[in-house]
């Protein structure tokens, strides 16, 4: 297949981003910059409880208000609009039955059960203050355990084989107990696993238990490895509760025109069309008269990858005839958008005597929240986890129990890595583990069990089609120069100080195609060559900050010779683009552009023939470039890409310059699908989501105070392959940016609930996230292994640096603290309270 | 709950502005819905992450905890008094070559922030330049990109924290 790269192209280069002047200058268009005429204000009233009846909601008050012009109540709003439509529905998962305002019960603290439309915002949220709601409080499910009704799992076997319970913090409201649990194999549990106790309250009645989703699944055969391998290693690891938390909360202008029955909704969302459709469900509306905008979006990483309450501003404007604005404030975000990682896996490795992985078995349990399919959607996330917890290391024998669980908390969203850095964890580790208990090197033990060989099958169903595992550890242990480190180390540690280190290799899979879900598996592209020569690139994937117009600038003008200045993104419009999937699971770099490659492709062709009859030649013999086509080797015969479309277009026209050419204007449309996607389970069972795969390796250098329990972060390396990179500078940033994020949830970013589910972090004092000072120095280095199924090669970059940096600095956390008896680090956050107590419990 | 309306005198960006608000109408909110100069963000109305940013009488300020009564007589500078005749200012051209922007919500607030630091400060450290920045959060870029544009925009010797 051709790829349309000329010599002097713009792909791979680092030009400047198209974006950033409009950015820079505030020129930018963010839904709240956006105002209508006559608009009013919404404002939520949130639950202060995390398990409640509502028994009673009185909006009276708030409608006398001077300035309101409405307020409602869930059961006020039922017969003017439907339940949420589910987010995701496989796997036999179950679906809370629930409308965007409360009606009978609140699941959580920040539950909205009021709102209000008002002339002002200042108005509309003194409103609230006079709504009255009486509730009747349930006990609340306040953790894992609560939610199963006992202990979670199996007797915690510890490294040397002893059955002490490894000495680690414990996650707020978690306990480490033992109870025996069978895995089974293959298939869906349809019946939960048994607690021997009752859950504290059951959130769905109907459901009978908490258990949103069950996931069993078994290949080769774990059970006879374990029995006969030489060492058997064990961990439970974890983290606690965090999110993306991007700068703009959520954002909604909604304009219902009640005479045509056309509803235009703004909003700040990664994802348009599967918006719009949700909301035309939601209110019965014919969804070709519903209408999305989305211009510049202040970042998501996920988190805005869903509808729930953003149709309560759509439903005032319903009720009240008039544009409707929300903005959230930032204490409704921390409260009520979507929070994520907050698993804990059991990890089992069966090695033999030399290191080789023979076997593993991987238990995850996930805190969901109220919900993690039909208020958000990030369920998935946990089996993405369960499905790549083999990692960038080759074992056939595998077995995975993953159980997503329902708590009286926030609904669990998409967030940067959305299982992939669930999977890293584990896997990396218990290799450290391992290595410890098999007294082989860390990096060596990696090393003897890396996936050389591709396409590889993983025991889990996707396939590798192409890495460098090896390359990218050994390029960070080459950069890293351990002697060197272990020599420093030696040092500091004979003047009492503590410096740690650890390296990690880790998978990046990308472009999620996951069936009966929001995160499905195509994309589309209309790229259109205008008779003025320039180009329109329309596209069903939405700016968030990646760098989306520039890339798909770049790609659109080697395609069609013309310059990155001359084309135009199109995004943001679900009447002006086809119908796309919008931006998550790194999927632009694959889905978003290969479409734009390929419907350029279309009008390159036709470009061809036109210029092709102009000039009396073959089309094989020309080439574009700077604007211009010219046969090749005699430039001098050439004709300029404006002139060409004039003449398709208008003078003369397509019967002249394309006789006999269906389609003979200069527009391609195309929608991309990968060949590596499977949706038809084979005779395991198994499916394949995430076509392609990125990798690296990533390595740490801590010191850690042991009076005060800070961890200083020395340096990281990272390196990082996204096969073909389209702009290099757009990648590196991303990198970076992940890995801030990344160390960010690992050290300072906690959302905490109480024992009694009550939300303690509802400011940015409470959710310290990095700031300027907390940025380390970073050596990326960077392998390109092209993807062998995607045009140009590219497989997707994003999510690079929040997926190894748990690992890493767990490892390195650990490597620090040994000395001072802290044998394993395995839960965060790694925060300075925590770093104290687990170096108090070594010495006790 | 209404509250009588006073008027305020806001020089912003060197126009002169009259406003009427209520007393306790935010500074940055009449600086987006009154004066719609909507570069200026808010993020969280608690001070904390700095996409509200503006110059006060020199001062940066948080927009967000600042009545737009306490700024009467005051002169503003956003973002879009940041430049020159239709041309970006230094820093907003050194960030746009370091590809420190992503998705552009932190950005005014760092620009108008990073200016003040260069006016009173044309050659500052990294470290005072962290320091400096401290009160302006970025989700997106890890911050070395920014440190690195403030440094080139001050023709301070550009140390690398990122390597590659």
């Amino acid at each position: 297949m051709a790829t349309g790269i000329e010599a002097k192209g713009y792909v791979g280069q680092r030009i400047k981003r198209k974006e950033d002047p409009r950015l820079l200058t505030g020129a930018g268009r963010f839904a709240d910059d956006v105002k209508a005429t006559d608009e009013l204000y919404c404002a939520i009233l949130r639950s202060p409880h995390p398990h409640a009846r509502i028994v009673r909601v009185d909006t009276s008050k708030a409608k006398a208000i001077p300035g309101v012009v409405a307020a409602v109540s869930g059961a006020e709003a039922i017969p003017h609009w439907n339940m949420l439509p589910p987010a995701m529905d496989l796997m036999e998962m179950k679906l809370p039955k629930v409308y965007a305002l409360a009606t009978d019960k609140v699941y959580y603290e920040g539950d909205a059960v009021a709102a209000v439309a008002a002339e002002s915002r200042y108005v509309a949220e003194d409103a609230l203050a006079a709504i009255e709601v009486e509730y009747e409080i349930l006990p609340a499910v306040a953790s894992i355990e609560e939610a199963l009704g006992g202990p979670w799992l199996a007797d915690v076997v510890s490294g040397d084989g002893s059955t002490e319970l490894p000495d680690n913090p414990l996650m707020p409201g978690e306990t480490l107990q033992a109870l025996g649990e069978d895995v089974g194999k293959g298939g869906v549990a349809t019946e939960p696993a048994a607690a021997s106790g009752t859950p504290k309250a059951i959130l769905y009645e109907e459901w009978g238990h908490n258990i949103q989703c069950d996931w069993k699944f078994e290949i080769g055969d774990p059970d006879a490895a374990f029995a006969t391998a030489d060492h058997v290693v064990r961990r439970r690891v974890g983290t606690h509760r965090y999110s993306g938390m991007p700068l703009e909360c959520r954002a909604v202008l909604a304009e219902y025109d009640r005479g045509r029955d056309r509803l235009t909704v703004r909003m700040s969302t990664q994802f348009p069309h599967q918006a719009r459709t949700f909301i035309a469900a939601v209110f019965d509306l014919p969804e070709p008269n519903v209408q999305l905008l989305a211009d510049d979006v202040g970042s998501g990483y996920g988190n805005k990858l869903q509808i729930d309450a953003e149709v309560i501003p759509v439903l005032l404007s319903k009720l009240t005839g008039r544009p409707v604005k929300w903005t959230e404030e930032r204490r409704g975000w921390l409260t009520s958008a979507p929070h994520s990682r907050n698993y804990i896996h059991d990890v089992e490795g069966a090695f033999s005597a030399d290191g080789r992985l023979l076997a593993m078995r991987e238990r995850i349990v996930g805190d969901q929240g109220c919900d993690g399919a039909v208020r958000t959607a990030g369920l998935g996330a946990l089996l993405v986890g369960g499905t790549y917890a083999t990692g960038a290391y080759d074992v056939q024998s595998y077995s995975a129990h993953v159980q997503a669980l329902v708590t009286n908390k926030a609904p669990y969203g998409a967030y940067r890595g959305y299982g992939k850095e669930t999977a890293n964890l584990p896997i990396e580790r218990l290799m450290d583990a391992a290595a410890d208990q098999l007294g082989i090197d860390k990096v060596e033990i990696r090393r003897r069990n890396l996936v050389d060989e591709f396409p590889y099958e993983m025991p889990a169903g996707p396939i590798i089609e192409s890495a460098s595992f090896r390359k990218s550890l050994d390029d960070v242990v080459e950069a890293m120069d351990l002697p060197a480190l272990r020599r420093r180390q030696e040092d500091a540690r004979a003047e009492g100080r503590y410096l740690g280190i650890g390296t990690v290799v880790y998978l990046e899979p990308s472009a999620g195609s996951i069936p009966m879900s929001v995160f499905n598996g195509y994309e589309s592209a209309t790229v259109r060559l205008t008779p003025g020569g320039q180009v329109m690139v329309l596209t069903g994937m939405q700016t968030i900050g990646q760098g989306m117009e520039t890339a798909m600038s770049q790609i659109t003008a080697d395609r069609l010779g013309v310059r990155p200045e001359d084309v135009r993104v199109v995004y943001g419009n679900t009447e002006s683009v086809p119908y796309g999937l919008g931006a998550y699971a790194s999927r632009g770099a694959t889905y978003g552009m290969s479409a734009v490659y390929e419907a350029a492709g279309q009008v390159r062709d036709k470009l061809l023939k036109a210029a092709a009859n102009l000039l009396e030649a073959s089309p094989e013999d020309l080439e574009i470039q700077d604007g211009v086509v010219s046969l090749v080797g005699a430039p001098a015969k050439r004709i300029e890409v404006k002139e060409v479309a004039k003449a398709v277009y208008l003078f003369p026209g397509p019967y002249a310059v394309l006789p006999d050419e269906p389609n003979p204007t200069l527009e391609g449309t195309f929608v991309w699908t990968n060949p590596n996607v499977s949706w038809t389970p084979d005779e395991h069972g198994r499916v394949r989501l995430y076509p392609t795969h990125g990798c690296g390796a990533q390595g740490a250098l801590v010191e850690v105070d042991p009076e005060t329990g800070q961890i200083s972060i020395e340096k990281i390396w990272l390196c990082h392959d996204v096969g073909k990179v389209i702009n290099p500078a757009i990648v590196e940033a991303q990198v970076v940016g992940g890995l801030l994020q990344g160390i960010g949830g690992v050290m300072m970013e906690q959302l905490v609930y109480d024992e009694d589910g009550r939300m303690l972090t509802k400011t940015l004092n409470d959710y310290q996230v990095p700031n300027s000072m907390s940025a380390p120095p970073v050596e990326l280095m960077h392998n390109e292994t092209a993807s062998p199924i995607t045009p140009l090669g590219t497989k997707g970059v994003g999510e690079a640096g929040v997926i190894g940096t748990p690992a890493v600095l767990m490892a390195a956390v650990e490597d620090a603290l040994r000395p001072l008896g802290v044998d394993h680090v395995s839960m965060t956050p790694l925060d300075p309270q925590r770093v104290l107590a687990m170096i108090q419990d070594a010495r006790s | 709950m209404g509250e009588e309306r006073q008027t305020v005198e806001l020089t912003v960006n060197g126009s002169a502005h009259e406003c009427e608000v209520e007393p306790r109408t935010l500074l940055v909110d009449v600086i987006r819905d009154e004066l719609r100069l909507t570069g200026t963000h808010t993020g969280c109305e608690e001070g904390i992450c700095g996409a509200c940013t503006v110059e006060v009488d020199g001062k940066l300020v948080k927009s967000c905890l600042m009545f737009a009564v306490q700024a009467d007589g005051c002169e503003v500078t956003t973002v879009e008094g940041i430049g020159e005749d239709g041309e970006m200012g230094r820093v907003q051209q050194a960030m746009w070559e370091s590809h420190a922007v992503q998705c552009g919500f932190c950005t005014p607030g760092m620009v108008v922030a990073a200016e003040n630091l260069l006016k009173n400060n044309p050659n500052p450290s990294e470290d005072e330049i962290r320091a400096h920045l401290v009160g302006n959060i970025c989700r997106c870029t890890g911050y070395h990109p920014i440190i690195k544009a403030v440094q080139k925009a001050s023709n301070a010797t550009v140390v690398e924290l990122r390597s590659a």
